[in-house]
């Protein structure tokens, strides 16, 4: 088996909301190998989006450990994990989170102008055209519909080569037809580049086109496929 | 109630958040109108009942050149108690020093209404009767710190002596006397008989203050004047308006300030209407719900209408709260500051006019956004619900946006009384209100453009790409900071010019000295003793009287022209017989030498075209009491910029020759020797008066100083507007920038790159409004200088570059002041939010 690019231990996340703290994970431990595609699962509230938050360093752990390839990210400060991010993740909302003032050829540029590629532009081209949006790249989110925004969230994710790629819910803003080709193509993008998928839906056949599939229930793992198979 | 009314009072049970730019912005520049009004209301009033004291009496006849003959005294004695004040300049002189002063030479009388303070306290008439043997005087505290004088010392005016018996603290009426440009000196005018000052053709005028019995009608004693004295070219005054100059200084003044005021306006519409169409974006999923239920178009424009009008009644409401009270808050430093008389209390007129230029701005600025509003579709529910309200109203709200704003225009030009100025204010407000427009949409294109080019510069690309991208906050930015500017950058390049042109230029070219009273037979050994010092280079001399243009074409000259300088009280009247050396004659001919038929004049090109004059023209000049009529028979080029002679009039000689009169000289000498030029004059010639130019326009600047701050302040409260239009705008786009944070944070950037990118798009913005308001700031400075006071202009380097730092600071502070929440978010809670 090959080393895991992630390993939690332990991890737990509490919020202080409106109705006080509240417990979202309760003690996960699990770890991710490289390459794998792993789908989250589990009814809304369930934690599976906070958890995902937690391994991409967006959301800090109360306590427990946090290590993504190799590196412990709980001592991490806000750059450091920002730095991180650029370098070997690659991140897709189920709202896109495009920047509304940029087209969407500088979104997708974003990530490399950020870790300083000189080539940023020319790539981002590149990445666009892969998931067929070689002519919109002057255009503003606001002009593009729902799908080709995710197509373009989808380039900014996979431009700088990440080895992890972290996606929340890509499709569940879209309809049904467009969110099956979001998918194919986040899919066979991953399968083209080689990177670990970590993938929050409530949809199950999503979930079944991953090689595991980890079920959160009340902020605690129920089910994890690999597990069971293993069994 | 209507359907309208009822949905727009459930919107508003939403309370008042977000709409504190809007309710600001209004009820600012109606605060800083109202305010503007309120003083000037106090001072109007304030000079009206105290019309008696400022005068000195309840009506005044002034005569030039003379005292009143004993017929024209029965006259003034038979319409109450009357006092006699011989008022001319002249110099003080202890020892070797001397300064200019405003002598006043009081009766018995004096003063008729008030009281004269002195230090030490002590009657009046006990101050002038004087000791030792000298006539008394009082001395401005000004004048004694001056010449370094005390109370006891004995001083010089002319060839007699006073003993200096206290400091003249402050005179009951001061305001009425106007500008001058020595202190005063009080003495009784008996002592002034042996003090060879009050020669025939001496300058000097008298004024007889009378008091009248209450019930007498001021303007039938005036008619019985005009009766009386007709041709002796007197100049009536009454309590009714005890300071004309002052009035009319006072309401030329405050007018200007709404003006500053109405951009102020101009400016907060922008904060106004940018919270209405950032409220109307919020509300799009609401109307489109409306709509979705069967709500016309007309019906959502009713109900929003409805709401913003609460608001801005509201908003008025508080400007006017605040602008009433302000000033009566302030009252004891209003009261001191000013040197005449206020009351300072709240009047309906100059709220009134407040509350209908808020009103008419308010509604200028929101109907579009309002109108705009109607576009929104029941669609919007299932896409582009927050892209707010697009495209042009429909043609009738453009067309009563029209209206609103001729109604405002109008408006203004005849409450403040001053069309023209009014007229060239509104279109340059106009024209920087388009400019400021067009250039934040050339800003964004170009900055768009930048952005696709500068692809190895991140920071400035991500915040090029900000300014160019989709939103207003540029547009809002560079409007609003860039009016405010706009004025502040005007007012710093004309007071700069005007300094310039006072303080700058004309000593090069001026004279040292003014030299007025010269007796005719001391002009020879004056100017031989004079050209005699190699320190002087050049010393010119006219002879000179005083006269006052009484008709012109025998109709009265102050209904021909009732505005113009010229006609509106005596003027220096020089006469010459051959045409003097360097006179450009620009129409007519020049009399020839030794013409002695029927009077002529040459008038000054210039005032003769002002006033309509043709050559041909007849005008009745009224000198020492007798009418001369004399035709206009050449212009001449006059140019009273440089600081040498210029007579708007010049005679003939033999029209004028016979009367008494004295000369007027001006020497052009080294700095460095006129200390001793005026003590030498002063010793050989005690009756003559010189006055210092350097000293004159040191006084002129004073008062200008004063000018410039008071517009100054009215600029600020605009940019003070400005400023909170700039904060709303960064407030309202903090939800976006703490959104873009989290996902520049997401992808990599760490919190240096997110701030450098918020604050170099914050410091484009202000530099783009601080560019822009420099051009339209020049351009009006240029305009005004050129135009109005027909002088040279050049750009004032300092304030202009203060302008761009200050529109950079300005949107720096502001734009930072919102970036915290950005920075210290972190992305989860933020991405989380808006999923």
């Amino acid at each position: 088996m090959t080393d895991p690019v992630m390993r939690l231990k332990d991890l737990t996340l509490s919020l202080d909301g409106n109705a006080g703290v509240v417990e979202i994970l309760k003690g996960i431990s699990m770890e991710v190998s490289a390459g794998e595609t792993l789908g989250l699962t589990g009814a809304s509230g369930s934690g599976k989006s906070s958890l995902l938050m937690v391994m991409g360093g967006l959301e800090r752990a109360t306590s427990g450990l946090v290590s993504v390839l190799g590196q412990d990210l709980t001592p991490m400060g806000e750059d450091g994990l920002a730095r991180f991010r650029r370098d070997h993740m690659g991140v897709v909302f189920q709202s896109f989170h495009l920047i509304p003032t940029m087209t969407a050829l500088e979104n997708v540029a974003l990530p490399l102008e950020l870790a300083g590629a000189e080539d940023a532009f020319a790539r981002a081209e590149a990445e666009l055209t892969a998931v067929g949006l070689a002519s919109r790249g002057g255009h503003y989110p606001s002009q593009m519909s729902g799908g080709e925004q995710q197509r373009v969230a989808l380039a900014r994710a996979v431009v700088g080569r990440p080895e992890i790629l972290l996606a929340d819910e890509p499709t569940g803003n879209l309809d049904a037809a467009t969110g099956e080709m979001v998918m194919d193509l986040l899919f066979d993008l991953r399968d083209r580049h080689g990177a670990t998928l970590i993938l929050v839906t409530h949809a199950p056949e999503l979930a079944a086109r991953c090689d595991r599939v980890v079920q959160l229930r009340d902020g605690q793992i129920m089910s994890d496929s690999l597990a069971m198979a293993a069994q | 109630m209507s359907l309208a009314w009822r949905i727009a009072r459930r919107e508003l049970r939403g309370g008042l958040r977000g709409f504190w730019v809007f309710l600001a912005c209004l009820a600012l520049g109606v605060a800083a109108i109202a305010a503007i009004g309120t003083v000037r209301g106090a001072i109007e009033a304030g000079l009206t009942e105290q019309g008696a004291v400022i005068l000195g009496g309840d009506a005044e006849v002034q005569l030039t050149y003379r005292f009143a003959e004993p017929e024209e005294r029965a006259f003034f004695e038979s319409l109450g108690d009357v006092s006699e004040l011989v008022d001319f300049r002249s110099m003080l002189a202890t020892g070797e020093e001397r300064a200019l002063t405003q002598v006043k030479g009081v009766d018995d009388m004096y003063p008729l209404y008030g009281a004269v303070q002195l230090t030490p306290d002590m009657p009046l008439a006990e101050a002038l009767a004087g000791r030792d043997g000298f006539a008394g005087a009082a001395v401005d505290p000004v004048l004694l710190s001056r010449l370094g004088l005390d109370v006891g010392d004995r001083v010089k005016l002319g060839v007699k002596e006073f003993i200096v018996m206290a400091a003249l603290e402050r005179m009951p009426d001061s305001a009425g006397a106007g500008f001058s440009l020595g202190p005063p000196t009080l003495v009784a005018s008996a002592a002034l008989q042996d003090a060879g000052l009050l020669t025939p053709g001496t300058l000097f005028e008298t004024e007889y203050r009378i008091r009248t019995p209450e019930a007498l009608d001021l303007e039938a004693a005036k008619a019985q004047a005009e009766a009386a004295l007709e041709g002796t070219g007197f100049r009536w005054r009454d309590r009714r308006n005890g300071a004309p100059g002052i009035s009319r200084f006072v309401e030329r003044l405050s007018a200007f300030l709404v003006l500053v005021g109405l951009t102020g306006l101009a400016v907060g519409g922008v904060g106004v209407s940018a919270a209405v169409r950032a409220y109307l974006a919020g509300k799009t999923e609401v109307i489109a719900t409306l709509r979705s239920l069967g709500a016309s178009g007309g019906l959502v424009f009713r109900v929003y209408l409805l709401q913003v009008g609460v608001l801005a009644v509201l908003g008025i409401a508080m400007g006017l709260v605040l602008g009433g009270l302000l000033p009566l808050a302030f009252g004891p430093l209003i009261e001191a500051s000013l040197p005449v008389p206020v009351d300072l209390a709240l009047r309906l007129r100059p709220l009134a006019e407040a509350a209908l230029y808020g009103a008419l701005a308010a509604a200028l600025f929101t109907l579009w956004p309002l109108g705009q509003s109607e576009h929104i579709r029941a669609a919007a529910l299932f896409r582009d619900a927050q892209s707010g309200v697009k495209g042009w109203p429909r043609p009738v709200w453009i067309v009563v946006c029209g209206l609103i704003l001729a109604a405002l225009v109008g408006s203004a030009a005849l409450l403040s009384g001053l069309v023209m100025l009014t007229l060239w204010a509104a279109g340059g407000i106009m024209a920087a209100f388009v400019l400021l427009v067009l250039a934040a949409m050339g800003v964004r294109v170009l900055a768009r453009w930048l952005a696709r080019r500068l692809r190895g510069f991140k920071t400035l690309r991500f915040a090029l790409g900000a300014v160019g991208g989709p939103g207003r906050e540029a547009q809002a930015v560079v409007v609003s900071l860039g009016l405010g500017l706009s004025v502040l950058a005007a007012v710093g390049q004309i007071d700069w010019n005007l300094r310039n042109a006072i303080a700058g230029d004309l000593p090069e070219i001026a004279p040292s000295y003014f030299i007025v009273d010269v007796q005719p037979d001391q002009l020879e050994p004056l100017v031989a003793s004079l050209s005699a010092r190699p320190s002087v280079s050049k010393i010119e001399s006219a002879p000179m009287l005083r006269g006052v243009i009484t008709k012109i074409n025998d109709k009265p000259a102050m209904e021909v022209a009732p505005d113009h300088w010229v006609v509106r009280g005596d003027r220096g009247v020089t006469y010459a017989d051959a045409l003097p050396a360097g006179t450009d004659i620009t129409a007519g001919k020049w009399w020839g030498e030794g013409y002695e038929g029927d009077p002529q004049i040459s008038f000054a090109a210039e005032e003769a075209e002002e006033l309509g004059l043709k050559l041909g023209d007849t005008l009745n000049v009224n000198v020492l009491g007798r009418d001369i009529t004399a035709t206009i028979t050449s212009f001449r080029e006059v140019n009273f910029s440089t600081g040498g002679l210029g007579f708007v009039l010049s005679m003939n000689a033999a029209a004028l020759r016979g009367a008494p009169h004295t000369h007027i000289a001006t020497i052009y000498a080294e700095e460095a020797d006129e200390g001793a030029i005026l003590r030498d004059m002063a010793k050989t010639y005690p009756n003559i008066t010189a006055i210092r130019v350097r000293d004159a326009i040191d006084r002129v600047s004073e008062v200008l100083q004063g000018i410039a701050a008071a517009i100054t302040y009215g600029a600020l409260s605009t940019l003070v507007t400005g400023g909170i239009v700039l904060i709303g705008t960064a407030a309202a786009g903090e939800k976006a920038r703490v959104y873009e944070g989290a996902v520049l944070k997401t992808l990599g950037a760490s919190r240096a790159a997110v701030l450098g990118n918020f604050a170099l798009r914050s410091a484009l913005l202000g530099l783009t409004a601080g560019g822009i308001a420099l051009v339209t700031g020049i351009t009006a400075g240029w305009g005004v200088m050129v135009f109005v006071m027909e002088s040279d202009f050049t750009v004032a380097i300092g304030s202009a570059l203060t302008i761009i730092a200050g529109g950079v600071l300005a949107t720096l502070v502001t734009g930072l002041m919102f970036a915290w929440r950005p920075l210290a978010t972190r992305p989860a809670q933020v991405l989380r939010a808006s999923e």
